[in-house]
Formats: structure tokens, sequence, C-alpha cells
């Protein structure tokens, strides 16, 4: 009986005018964006892979040198975009993948707060996401807003309840009707993005076919919840205009104005420093120390352990080059406020981002946008995981240059000169992406908010349709 | 087949419907006439739940409608003023929907295409879709349903208007022959004729009372309009 509903719903929506043009505007636009996802994505893996290779080689032929200007010369790391990130950039485009690594300075990644920016700038840059996060649902509104109300008002409800029919049935049936319709325009085009997955290049965020399967899931539970307030609203709305404007209303809070919204207040709430301002008190607290202890006493500290260690009284007698140890000592007191700072305000912008996830469960919308960067692995969870390595890494590249100083440059100190041999056995950086699970494990409140929706609306739905009148 | 016991229907403080009796045996015909507003479209959608009884009960086959939503509806078809049907699927495509969502899914093309014309219309245009339809081909694509479904009654609300006399007259002699096997029917009119001429019962309402009945045997035409005059003056 289902079946048979479902199946007439969809026999009239492919014909109807209304559903071939909305339909096939839909999956142009979402061939578009798929395509010009893929352009990107391969365009920037190509750059990376040429820009990775020879990275190496430009480091590696620098020429002789001392270390200390090698590591001025410093390297860049680049973080691989994920498979996924063709369907959904995130927030790429504002942290962008690369860094400049080099001796004394951590540098910053700007961090453009324009990342979930304005709703404009949403509908300007045309990705998958977008189209499956406010586009289907608008279809989905335009394909079932008429699902009882039209129904209602042309006379065809009565017909059809004077048969008999559960009205359970009917709503479970339009449900599936609706489902058969996006299936239609949906599956071929996600068999192409499918395709092009495959065809991608080396898969940088490992897990990617659990992260599609996730990814695909959190669409559909997105997509079903729509489907189950249309339904509810068109059983419930005195005429199909009312619940047409309703429902779009529902569509401008969910998709337009509480992104903004959210956005807006996360940063009212967690503000967050300008990359002026974040410079600056990284510059000053560094000149001011910690708790009185600045670089001086810090110095001189490590200075008495390491003649104590040597059984020395003066940095002259030392069997290892001074110049090269105190490179390294002042590294290691730059770094503590590298580490502070930097974690405070990564921090900041993760307590944003969890504001907005848990905003997602007023609107849905914002669960899914936060769940669907993290699976393409271009949030800023992602970005904060590379930024981290990329930290590490260039520690560990300055370091050994330093120690190489240290231990060989003798009294020849910054005259000390080094040649290719050194370079090639600097170690270079390895990305080691983050799995599926430690994707979804920030991604609490906006998981609960993306199940418990679809759960309310189909309780709404069916709410609505047990009390569904003839008149 | 179909019975009202003190069945009323208030809306508001209005009162759409006073304590019908009503008993319609199969093969019966019973015409319900009167003004816009006199309690004849109430009274069928009681029979079909459509509205919930304010006191008295409707009952179908025996059964409480009120009780037995979806039990009582397998006896009954209604075909209202204007069938109303999907514009985008042909008339063997709505009948095949119709029916099937009544439990008849096993009624191949054939039988199906049968029924249709049965009910009166010509082979080619089975195919046609419904926004092609006239309003009589509608009312015939209705009946159709109504005889597919094989309903024991049938609730029909002013079936003929707006039906030029070849279809109307068409229309009578489908209801004939369904009364003929065993049928009953409850028809709203306002088409005097038409009652006399199919119905073997006749009742008059006036502000939601029956307020005289008589079956069509016992009176002439003449006689019938100058007592439905009479009452409506009442």
């Amino acid at each position: 009986m289902v079946m048979r509903i479902a199946r007439k719903e969809l026999l009239e929506m492919t014909r109807d005018g209304r559903f071939r043009v909305a339909g096939g505007i839909v999956v142009l636009l979402l061939l578009t964006a798929l395509g010009l996802g893929w352009h990107r994505h391969a365009d920037v893996t190509a750059a990376h892979e040429i820009a990775i290779a020879q990275e190496r080689e430009i480091w590696e032929s620098q020429g002789e040198k001392s270390p200390h200007s090698a590591a001025h010369y410093g390297v860049y790391a680049f973080k691989p975009t994920g498979r996924l990130a063709f369907i959904d950039p995130g927030t790429e485009a504002y942290t962008g993948v690369t860094v400049w690594l080099e001796a004394h300075k951590q540098n910053q990644f700007l961090y453009s707060p324009a990342r979930d920016g304005n709703t404009l700038q949403r509908f300007g840059e045309l990705t998958a996401a977008t189209v499956l996060q406010l586009l289907l649902p608008l279809l989905i509104i335009l394909l079932a807003f008429s699902a009882f109300a039209g129904e209602r008002e042309s006379g065809t409800l009565r017909q059809v309840l004077s048969l008999g029919v559960r009205r359970s049935d009917l709503a479970v049936g339009k449900a599936l009707g609706v489902a058969g319709g996006l299936a239609l325009l949906l599956v071929p085009a996600s068999l192409l993005g499918a395709a092009a997955l495959t065809a991608a290049t080396a898969d940088s965020a490992s897990g990617g076919l659990m992260r599609t399967l996730l990814l695909a899931g959190v669409y559909l539970l997105y997509l079903g919840a729509f489907v189950g307030v249309t339904l509810a609203v068109s059983a419930r709305a005195p005429s199909a205009r009312f619940a047409l404007v309703a429902l779009l209303g529902v569509w401008v809070f969910v998709c337009l104005a509480a992104p903004r919204a959210a956005t807006d207040l996360a940063k009212a709430l967690y503000p967050t420093p300008s990359a002026q301002e974040f410079a600056a008190a990284l510059a000053e607290e560094r000149e001011a120390g910690i708790d009185g202890v600045d670089y001086d006493d810090f110095l001189e500290a490590r200075k008495e352990e390491l003649l104590a260690v040597y059984g020395v009284d003066e940095v002259e007698a030392l069997p290892i080059n001074y110049s090269g140890w105190r490179l390294q000592v002042s590294e290691e007191y730059s770094n503590q406020f590298f580490d502070s700072h930097y974690a405070r305000l990564w921090d900041q912008f993760e307590t944003q981002d969890e504001f907005r996830q848990k905003l997602g469960f007023a609107a849905p919308l914002l669960g899914v946008r936060s769940l669907s960067m993290s699976l393409a692995g271009s949030d800023f969870a992602h970005f904060r995981w590379f930024a981290e390595q990329a930290e590490q890494y260039r520690r560990q590249l300055v370091a050994f240059l330093n120690d190489d100083m240290r231990d060989h440059a003798g009294a020849a100190s910054f005259s000390y000169i080094k040649d290719q041999q050194l370079w090639s056995e600097a170690p270079a950086f390895a990305y080691d992406a983050p799995g599926p699970l430690w994707a979804v494990s920030g991604q609490s409140a906006a998981l609960a908010a993306l199940v418990l929706w679809p759960m309310l609306s189909a309780f709404l739905a069916w709410g609505a349709a047990a009390r569904l009148e003839a008149y | 087949m179909l019975e009202a016991n003190g069945l009323t229907k208030f809306y508001g403080s209005f009162k759409a419907l006073d304590s019908l009796d009503l008993l319609i045996e199969p093969g019966q015909v019973f015409c319900l006439l009167g003004a816009n507003g006199a309690g004849k479209t109430t009274t069928i959608n009681l029979f079909l739940n459509f509205i919930e009884a304010s006191s008295g009960e409707a009952r179908v086959h025996g059964l409480e409608v009120a009780e037995n939503p979806l039990e009582t509806k397998k006896y009954l078809a209604y075909i209202p003023e204007q069938v109303m049907l999907y514009r985008n699927l042909t008339g063997l495509e709505n009948l095949e929907y119709f029916t099937a969502l009544a439990g008849h899914e096993d009624y191949s093309r054939d039988q199906l295409c049968g029924f249709l014309i049965e009910a009166g219309l010509s082979e080619e245009t089975v195919d046609w879709r419904i926004s092609a339809y006239s309003k009589g081909m509608r009312q015939k694509v209705g009946i159709a349903i109504a005889v597919a479904k094989k309903a024991k009654a049938l609730l029909l609300d002013e079936p003929t208007s707006g039906l030029d006399p070849k279809a109307s007259t068409e229309f009578s002699e489908l209801l004939k022959r369904l009364s003929g096997e065993g049928v009953a029917v409850l028809m709203a009119t306002h088409d005097l004729f038409r009652a006399k001429e199919t119905g073997t019962h006749v009742g008059i309402m006036n502000q939601g009372r029956l307020v005289a009945r008589l079956t069509t045997e016992e009176i002439g035409h003449a006689d019938l309009e100058r007592l439905y005059l009479e009452h409506m003056r009442g």
C-alpha cells in the first residue's frame, strides 16, 4: 500500500513541469559544483605534489651556508587536501593550506573570520556542499509543500480518505515518494561524484571510504528531517499557499538567518583577537617573560646548568659551540609563548565551533555544516591538526640545525659552513592524517542534533498525519 | 446497509443536522432533497466519518463509523458533486490507483478498462490525462471506482449537477443497475425529476431536519414538487 502510494507520487512528480524544471536546475548546479570542486581539487593536489617534490629539492640544493642561515632559509609545509574536500572545501579557502616554517618564530596562519562568511559569500562560492545544504531543502519544500494541503484543496484527499486508507500509510507513502524523486535526481549525480572520488589521486585524509559513507549518512539524515517537517506542515496547514509560505519561512530561518546569526553570536560571545592584536600580545609577553623571568633570566639559568654539567666556569671553556646552544635555548624560550598563545587562540576558535554546533539543535543546518566540513577534513579541527604537526616539525628541523652547529661548529661559530649532505640528512615533513573517528569525535553536539532532528520531524509528520482532516 | 440513529451535528451553536433517523436497505435508492444548507452534505460527511457527530450514530453494514473508520469504508463508495482526480494521471491510472488504495490491487489493465467503458467512457479516452477530461467524464471515473471497489453502499452528493441531460440519464441508468444488484444508495440532490426517476425513496430536509419521507411509487412528479415547495416555505 505504502509503495503503491509512493509510486503514484513519483509518477505525478515526474509529469509535473515544476519538478522537472526545479529538479533540473538543482541537478545542473550540483554537477557544476562537483565539476568546479573536482577541478579545484585536482589543481591544488597537482600543485601540492609538484611543490612538495620541489620544496625538498630546493632545500637540499640551497648551497653551502651555516646551519643557522639554513634555518632562516626555511621550508614550506603543505596541508594535503582530502579527497572529500572537493565536495566541501570548508574553511580551507580562508585558513589556507600552506605555512612557511623558519627559525625563531611560529608563523601565523591567517585565520580569517570570514570563515563562516556571510550568507551572500556562501552563495557566491558554489560547492556541492552548498547545493546539498541549502538548495536541496528548498527543492524538498517545493516538491512536498502541497502533499496534503494541495490534495485537501483540490478534493482528492477526500476521495482518498473515503477509500479507507490509513493516514499513516499515506504519510509514509508520500515521504517515500519525495525520497524517490530526490533519488531520481541525486543518484546519477552521486554516482558521478563517487566515480570522481575513486579516480582522485592519493587520499590524504585517511579512512576515505568510511568518511564518504558517514558524509552520505549525514546528508540523508539532514534531508530526511526536511521531508518530515515539510509533510507535517503540509498536513496541518489550512491551505497549500499557507504551507508554502510557512515552509519558506522555516527555510529562511534554518538556511540563511541561523548560520549568519550563529557566526555573529559566536564571535560576540567568544571574541578572538585580530592578527595584529595577536602578534602584538605575543611579542609583548615574550618581552616581559613569565612570572618576571624574561629571556635574559631564562638564558642565565640555563647557562648555569650547562656550565655545571660540563664542570667549567665560563662559556669559552665549553667543549661545544656556545652560540649554537644558545640559539636552541632562544627557540625553547619563544616556544613557550607560541604554545600558550596559539593554544588560547585555537581553543577559542574551537569554542566558537562547538557553540555553532550546539545551535544545530535550533537549526539543523549548523550541525550538518559542521559535520560535513569535519568529514571532508576541511574544518578548523583538521587545520589545527595540521598546523600543530607543522609546528612540531619546524621545532624538530630548527633543533636539528642548531644541534649540528652546537656539536660541530667549534670556534668557527657562525662562519661554520655546511653543504648538501647535512641538508639531505635533515628530517622531512610527513603529514599524518587523522582518521574518521577522530574527525567525528569533536562533533558530538552536531551529531546529536542531526540524529534528533529527523526523529523529531518524523514524529511531527506522524502526529500531523494522524490528525489529517478531509476538509 | 446505511443507518442513522438520532444523528446530530452542531457547528458551534448552529444545528446542521437534527436527530436524523434513517435506514437504507440494499437495493434502495434514498434521495435527500433540500435547499443548500439543509444538512444533506453533513449527513454524507458523517457517514464518511469526515466529521464527528455531536450525538447519535451512523452505521454502515451494522458498524458504527466513528469506531470503525477504516472497516466501514470498505463498504462505501463516495461520489461528490465534482469527482476530484489527479490531473497529471490518466483516467486509467487514476482508477488503478484508487482501486489499489481500496484494497483491490489485482485487477488487470483489461478489467480496469472494462470498468471505465462500463461507466460510459469511450475506449480511446481512458489513456487521456484527467486535465483533458470533462466534468461528465470525471464523474464516470468516479462511478468506475465505485463499481471496481465492489461497494455495498454509495454516498452521492449531487453527483449529476452540472451534467448535460444525456450524461445525467446515463448516470441514472447506472444507478438503477447497481441498485438492482443490491447496492444501497444515499443521494443528495436538487433534481426533483431525477429523484423521482431513480429513487425508491425520497426525503425532504429543511434546516437540518428530515421533514418528510415517502416512497417514489406513492407520489407523482407534480405532487413531489408541490410537497417540496410547501416544506421549503415551511
